[in-house]
């Protein structure tokens, strides 16, 4: 009887899950077409619903009736097996994604995280990982150059950027002691990361960036030169695949950023619940990642391996041995 | 990040992203500022200049009588030939125009009709909502012709305007004048 209940959260909380992340692109998608309107003295979506809050689901709708179309010389397979693999990697990190310690629901304590694993950190990065072969699968199965060259291009960056990033975070694993995403937050009462690793937060973010595929380092669609770069021959259903994984992958950024830099549900000096304090936080990188987008320009795809490898990863390097120094 | 101002000693900003982040600051401005939308069927709507040239329409004497003399002097200097003119002698023995058309979908909106004739009985006037699902409705007879709105008094303004679809998709105007539209514009 205990093992069911267990089995039956465990079940009820990834439901939950799966259900938060496939619904936030839609808010996240107006959010950003109302940001980026009104940086340009625009005023973004208007028509449908109040100030165009029913737009995502009108966009929705759209995809969902139109055309699923497969080129005729695609890989055929592959061109339906790349949005799953795209869609996937990042719904299962936030499984190791801890949103709070625990709430008490009817007088049990039910904890906000579907596992605390031990190895958190790690599980993310190589779940993550995988993303990439989704775009390059996509690229390569939809036989098309512009598509090619998006996935080329998403090659390039991914041995540029993984490795600082992986760099990054070792200073914080070394503050805290532990991989584990829940101790590193415990860790961080005190004094949030950011006082202790801003390098290693530059690096990290800077490599966020490139993995969300955000301006300045969106290669790998590149709206202007490559069409819409992997997904340009993705239609309906699919093509939405592609977004929403792309929402998710900005989102998980975004919580990794606060989790291990910006103390996670700690709050400080405003007695807010744990669980707001990290939904603002959250929320003000999800909009840092907007304001980017619509602020600079995007970086060349040589431009972007430079500053991997000569910048980012030196640094990386440098804030370990400090940190090792230091903190020792 | 250019390199005169890595010359003129000014490293410590560039370190620091002094660049990166003034132009955050200015999109940051921008979200803040006024938006310059006109959000025309839904809300706003545009009145033009008294200048404008949108539909044509013939006038009237004092006595209420058709200016027109039915000379079809604008018919012969139309370039996309779309006036057809066909006179008529009324009781009082003056030539007036019996068929006074106007193809609309060929006009081109040069406004020479309105240059060319005698007796100043045709001009294009501020109406500028005429679209139609058929080109054959865009065919305007002399009585629609004489019933069309004149030239606009003031104008370049935008005021609130309701988008009627009752009827027949319709923009309506609640305020002869409207607020400058290019106050709204930021310049920095």
């Amino acid at each position: 009887m205990e093992l069911i209940v267990a089995l039956g959260l465990i079940l009820f909380k990834v439901a939950l899950l799966i259900a938060m992340l496939l619904l936030l692109p839609l808010p996240l998608t107006w959010l950003e077409r109302k940001i980026a309107g009104h940086m340009q003295q625009r005023m973004g979506p208007m028509r449908v619903g109040w100030h165009g809050m029913l737009q995502p689901v009108a966009d929705g709708i759209k995809l969902l009736t139109k055309e699923d179309h497969i080129p005729a010389e695609a890989d055929r397979f592959l061109f339906k097996l790349a949005p799953i693999l795209a869609l996937a990697p990042p719904f299962v990190v936030f499984v190791a994604i801890p949103f709070g310690e625990s709430v008490s629901v009817l007088g049990n304590e039910i904890s906000l995280y579907v596992s605390n694993m031990n190895v958190a950190l790690l599980f993310v990065f190589a779940v993550i990982g995988l993303e990439v072969y989704g775009v390059i699968f996509g690229g390569w199965a939809a036989n098309s150059k512009y598509a090619v060259l998006g996935s080329l291009r998403t090659c390039a960056q991914m041995i540029s950027y993984e490795i600082p990033m992986g760099f990054a975070v070792i200073g914080v694993v070394m503050l805290a002691q532990s991989m584990s995403l829940l101790d590193i937050v415990r860790a961080q009462a005190d004094g949030w990361n950011i006082l202790y690793q801003p390098v290693g937060f530059f690096v990290f973010f800077v490599a966020g960036l490139a993995e969300a595929q955000r301006i300045p380092f969106d290669l790998a669609e590149a709206e202007g030169d490559l069409g819409a770069g992997f997904h340009t021959e993705y239609s309906g259903i699919r093509f939405a695949f592609f977004m929403v994984s792309e929402y998710v992958i900005m989102l998980l950024v975004s919580v990794l950023s606060v989790i291990l830099f910006f103390g996670g549900w700690n709050g400080v000096l405003i007695p807010l619940p744990p669980l707001l304090w990290f939904v603002l936080k959250v929320a003000f990188f999800v909009y840092l990642f907007m304001w980017f987008r619509f602020t600079f320009p995007r970086y060349r795809y040589d431009q972007l391996m430079a500053i991997g490898w000569k910048v980012l990863l030196p640094l990386s390097m440098a804030n370990i041995i400090i940190t090792g120094i230091v903190f020792s | 990040m250019s390199r005169a101002r890595d010359r003129t000693g000014t490293w410590i900003g560039w370190a620091f992203f002094s660049d990166l982040s003034s132009a955050l600051a200015l999109t940051f401005g921008y979200m803040f500022s006024r938006t310059v939308t006109m959000q025309y069927p839904d809300k706003e709507k545009w009145l033009p200049y008294s200048r404008y040239r949108g539909h044509h329409f013939l006038k009237r004497d004092d006595e209420g009588e058709i200016k027109c003399v039915a000379c079809e002097l604008c018919a012969r200097i139309c370039p996309c030939d779309c006036i057809e003119v066909v006179p008529y002698e009324d009781e009082k023995g003056n030539r007036r125009p019996a068929k006074f058309e106007i193809d609309t979908a060929r006009c081109l909106f040069c406004g020479l009709c309105e240059d060319a004739c005698p007796a100043d009985a045709i001009a294009l006037g501020q109406q500028y909502e005429f679209s139609s699902f058929s080109s054959r409705d865009l065919v305007i007879g002399r009585d629609d012709l004489l019933a069309k709105p004149g030239k606009a008094a003031t104008g370049g303004g935008v005021v609130a305007a309701r988008l009627n679809t009752k009827k027949d998709v319709l923009v309506e105007a609640s305020e002869p004048q409207g607020y400058n539209w290019w106050r709204n514009i930021r310049r920095t």
